[in-house]
């Protein structure tokens, strides 16, 4: 798995059974905790009258978009695109604005409102298990799919592997590979027997929604400021916040030691 | 949570029994020490270890993830023939029933009345002693026959047996009557093999009847159906309600339950009046090729077709097309054929249709009818020969169902005869690791047997039902914490061995029956030290250390010589037609039985399988209870709408034994006269802080019916009424 040169999913709807193995390895690999998950295996429910039905399923998970909306629109600079493919998020960085679960189209970051505001690590998505891809292991979704509805590799490959398998049958999937041009492309790609907008899937233009919006973005107030003015009151801002945050923290920490006088 | 008497109060009522240090010898080995021995962990108590899952009976090979002493993940173990590097969510799952907060850690001894749920802590010694000297005294009164012995299929059920064989007691229940009595004994009597394993590779035709493989995983079994049908091989499946396996077959048949007999007596009547069998095979292997043609004249397509509602075209295609796959043809055995009181038969029409095909001992059959000896190869502790037993057994096996193998048994007629003291009482049960509370039809004359009881003792992890209705509940180490006798599979013996030492004072299952063995005078039959030294004792023909097989996780066996087809049944061959049926007054061939039916307003009610869950045992995980759908009773949508129902309504179901409330799921994934509840909920244990309170229970609403033939529970032959609650 070392000559890996872009991390990615490919899944098969046809294959998935909705047993849900890889939502519960997901959270136990990355405990967490009892009321999240970072992956939504939704049996879309029977469609059809008796007897004549159809099942669809799909997990829902990062998507590892080639140009993240998520992190275009994080003002903050919490979100990385790596150059082997995962998205991944800083929680020390996010000062938990949830402009990115606005900006993402798919909806995966979710926001912890148990949490507020205070508590740090607002935000929750997949990591991609760099624990464990990094450890020549495959994701811990991947890795437990029964029926290997999910598969992980190289994007190149996984691609080429998507196609061969529509060649080979035709007539039972969708002849489109969704991901491998959507939003400019992601790396978690899907294969489907009914429509990708019943599986709950946005139509989106091969052209990435954040390249649109920052050519809009270069034309607006900011640009004509300059970006150093709006970085420096940005910067301030959160400077105010990381000492109000760590001034509470500090207070909690205190008030144990109080008590236990 | 249990409420307990701590230790303190206890003491203060002036009974206290001998303290922790009075311990038997056999301490619970030190599992970080022992696998820092063999490498797996380092100084600071991480790494890997080698086990086996025990979250169902498929046994996959785990790898367990241990960071600082404690279980942080399971992977599947890919060189494990069970898993191939996967676990299903229950597999997953797997390390919450070790961290379960409601985990039984202290024997407990019963304060108040049973079912209250007052319990008191008590040393082992102290619990031990309490279960010895009842089990004696119900012996030496009534003699070892009134002490009834029940367990669930698990890795230490040889000891347990040796613990009921040593004692002399003929009575012991297995969940095997509610599960697969109907699918064994019709294969032993055809094939003289208990179940045929089945093979994927080549397969083209796949005729599976009930078998929701999709969500009553077996790993691997799954895992090779999905990439059949991926590949392109046929699934016609037959079941009344549209599962998840429905959903994947290539043909789905929603057939009328209890008829799938007819759907494949006529398959056969197709198959074999068109001269359609690999006749070489027939010829050579099978007793009954010369009467079949006559035998089977009378169950032709149309005739099915007025039984099952499936057009008889169809069903002379679908013979057509599985006998064209020849012996790339398989008609699956099933599992849980506890479903009619004829589903022996299906049994026998599904074991006649493989033979047809020819695809048993076929090189590239798909089922492979070889006879493999459980644990031939492996060393044994010594022990003096079991004391002869000439008491019936309560279950009625030999002399009421002459036919159903001794180690099967009828477990909901034992419970009967606890209930009418006939032929004679019985006074006593110990139980491990089983739950007959929620396992048995008709719950309430399970309690009701309870309560003849004098004495009851669990052995279990958490407080399941039947131990929350027990007099001494003892805790049983978790299957990561505990060591269990060597699994062999496939040519390699796997170990059980602990990832995690062993919480509070739960021990394993090969301690408690030595330690109860040994107050019970039978300690001749419990010849080892401990957990290790039995598995050395195991490991010693194979020359192979405890060690290496620790840290491997298995041990090389021995091939076994491979000699000529046989088949292990009175003439050597397949009887289609068995002599032996015929002489115990059954049909010798497979035939029709009409089951019973609903009358007017009732429906049939359906039971079956989550993939998150594990019959009534798995419940209380919270991770499970965190990914699994809310139980409901599922009704076809048309109907529901027809008597006012709708979607999420309370209802009310009522069969002839039980009512209980759910909501309702209204759906047209169900046929008009069917309705299925998700099984297992419903718990009655208040220790189950989790399960408790979390659906109905289904074994509430079963009544009990017997095939007489293979002893099986018919748990589909149960009729009910719904209407708003």
């Amino acid at each position: 798995m070392t000559d890996i040169k872009h991390h990615a999913y490919l899944f098969d709807a046809t294959r998935c059974i909705d047993c849900r193995a890889c939502m519960v390895a997901c959270s136990v690999e990355n405990n967490i905790p009892m009321n999240k998950t970072r992956i939504w295996v939704a049996g879309l429910g029977v469609t059809g009258e008796f007897p004549n039905l159809q099942r669809s399923t799909m997990v829902y998970h990062c998507m590892h978009c080639a140009h993240p909306d998520c992190m275009s629109a994080c003002p903050v600079g919490a979100y990385t695109k790596a150059e082997d493919g995962p998205v991944t998020y800083n929680p020390d960085k996010c000062i938990g604005c949830r402009y990115c679960m606005n900006a993402c189209p798919f909806g995966v970051p979710h926001f912890d409102y148990d949490k507020g505001l205070i508590d740090g690590a607002f935000i929750d998505k997949c990591t991609f298990c760099p624990q464990r891809i990094y450890n020549g292991q495959e994701p811990a979704c991947v890795q437990t799919c029964p029926t290997d509805a999910l598969e992980y590799g190289d994007r190149d490959e996984l691609i080429k592997r998507a196609h061969e398998r529509i060649a080979a049958h035709p007539g039972r999937y969708i002849d489109h590979v969704y991901g491998e041009f959507e939003n400019g492309g992601t790396s978690y790609l899907i294969l489907s027997h009914v429509p990708f907008e019943q599986l709950g899937l946005p139509t989106l233009p091969e052209t990435p929604i954040n390249e649109v919006s920052e050519k809009v973005m270069a034309m607006t107030i900011p640009f004509a400021l300059g970006w150093g003015a709006v970085l420096t009151a940005v910067s301030a801002g959160v400077a105010l916040y990381e000492k109000k945050k760590n001034g509470k923290a500090a207070e909690e920490k205190a008030e144990p030691a109080e008590t236990s006088k | 949570m249990t409420q307990t008497i701590s230790r303190r109060d206890f003491l203060k009522l002036g009974a206290a029994g001998a303290g922790a240090l009075a311990l038997g010898s056999m301490l619970p080995p030190r599992a970080a020490q022992a696998a820092r021995a063999s490498g797996q962990l380092d100084a600071g108590g991480n790494g890997y270890v080698h086990s086996t899952c025990e979250m169902c009976v498929w046994r996959c090979g785990l790898i367990a993830k241990v960071v600082d002493g404690r279980v942080v993940k399971l992977d599947g173990n890919p060189e494990h023939p069970h898993s191939r590097g996967k676990l299903c969510p229950r597999g997953q799952s797997g390390l919450m029933n070790t961290y379960d907060p409601d985990r039984v850690l202290t024997p407990l001894v019963r304060m108040g009345k049973r079912g209250e749920g007052l319990f008191r802590k008590a040393s082992w010694d102290e619990a031990l002693d309490i279960v010895a000297s009842n089990m004696l005294k119900i012996k030496e009164k009534y003699g070892p026959e009134a002490m009834v012995f029940s367990s669930t299929h698990n890795l230490s059920q040889v000891q347990f047996e040796n613990l009921l064989y040593a004692f002399g007691s003929p009575n012991y229940g297995t969940q095997r009557s509610l599960c697969f009595n109907a699918m064994i004994t019709a294969f032993l009597l055809t094939y003289g093999i208990e179940e045929p394993s089945r093979k994927y590779d080549d397969v083209e035709f796949i005729l599976m009847v009930g078998r929701n493989m999709m969500e009553a995983i077996s790993t691997s079994e799954t895992g090779e159906l999905a990439h059949a049908i991926d590949r392109g091989a046929k699934l016609v499946y037959l079941d009344p309600r549209y599962t998840k396996t429905a959903s994947k077959a290539t043909e789905w048949i929603p057939i009328r339950p209890g008829t799938d007999s007819a759907f494949l007596l006529a398959m056969i009547n197709v198959i074999v009046s068109n001269e359609l069998a690999d006749c070489d095979f027939v010829k050579q292997y099978v007793i009954g090729c010369d009467g079949i043609q006559a035998e089977m004249r009378k169950y032709t397509p149309a005739w099915a077709e007025k039984i099952t509602g499936v057009p008889a075209a169809t069903i002379e295609r679908i013979a057509r097309e599985y006998a064209a796959a020849k012996h790339n043809a398989l008609a699956h055995p099933g599992w849980r054929t506890s479903n009619f009181v004829n589903s022996f038969q299906t049994e026998r029409a599904i074991a006649t249709l493989n033979a047809l095909s020819g695809n048993v001992l076929t090189p590239g059959g798909c089922l492979s009818a070889e006879v493999a000896a459980e644990g031939a190869g492996l060393g044994m502790p010594k022990q003096p020969p079991y004391p002869r037993v000439s008491a019936l057994r309560l279950d009625g096996v030999s002399w009421k169902y002459p036919l159903v193998p001794l180690k099967l048994g009828v477990f909901q007629e034992l419970r009967d005869a606890i209930i009418t003291g006939e032929p004679y009482q019985a006074h006593g049960w110990f139980i491990s690791r089983q739950n007959p509370i929620q396992s048995l039809p008709d719950r309430n004359k399970t309690l009701q047997a309870f309560g003849k009881m004098d004495f009851i003792a669990t052995v279990d992890i958490i407080m399941n039902d039947t131990a929350w209705f027990s007099d001494v509940v003892l805790p049983e180490a978790s299957y990561l914490e505990r060591y269990d006798p060597l699994l062999p599979v496939d040519g390699k013996a796997y170990i059980r061995q602990p990832v995690v030492e062993p919480q509070g004072e739960a021990r394993s299952a090969l301690w408690i029956y030595k330690q109860l063995g040994e107050r019970l005078g039978l300690g001749d039959y419990f010849q080892y030290e401990d957990e290790e030294d039995y598995i050395r004792q195991q490991l010693k023909p194979l020359r192979v250390s405890l060690e290496e097989v620790k840290e491997k996780g298995y041990a090389e066996m021995p091939e076994e010589p491979k000699g000529e087809i046989t088949f292990n049944t009175p003439s050597g061959k397949i009887e289609v037609y068995s002599e032996t049926l015929k002489k115990a007054g059954f049909s010798p061939w497979p035939t029709w039985e009409e089951p019973p039916a609903p009358k007017e307003g009732e429906f049939y009610l359906l039971t079956g399988k989550v993939a998150q869950q594990t019959q009534f045992g798995t419940q209380n995980n919270q991770l499970l209870h965190k990914y699994s759908d809310e139980p409901r009773l599922w009704m076809n949508a048309k109907v529901a709408a027809q008597n006012g129902l709708q979607d999420g309504d309370w209802v009310e179901v009522v069969s002839e034994v039980g009512k209980v409330y759910i909501p309702l799921l209204a759906t047209e994934a169900i046929r008009p006269d069917c309705v299925y509840l998700t099984p297992g909920y419903g718990h009655l244990s208040k220790g189950l802080t989790t399960a408790h309170g979390v659906g109905a229970s289904d074994s509430a609403l079963h009544v009990t019916y017997t095939d007489p033939i293979s002893g099986g529970q018919a748990l589909s032959q149960t009729f009910v009424t719904v209407k708003k609650a």
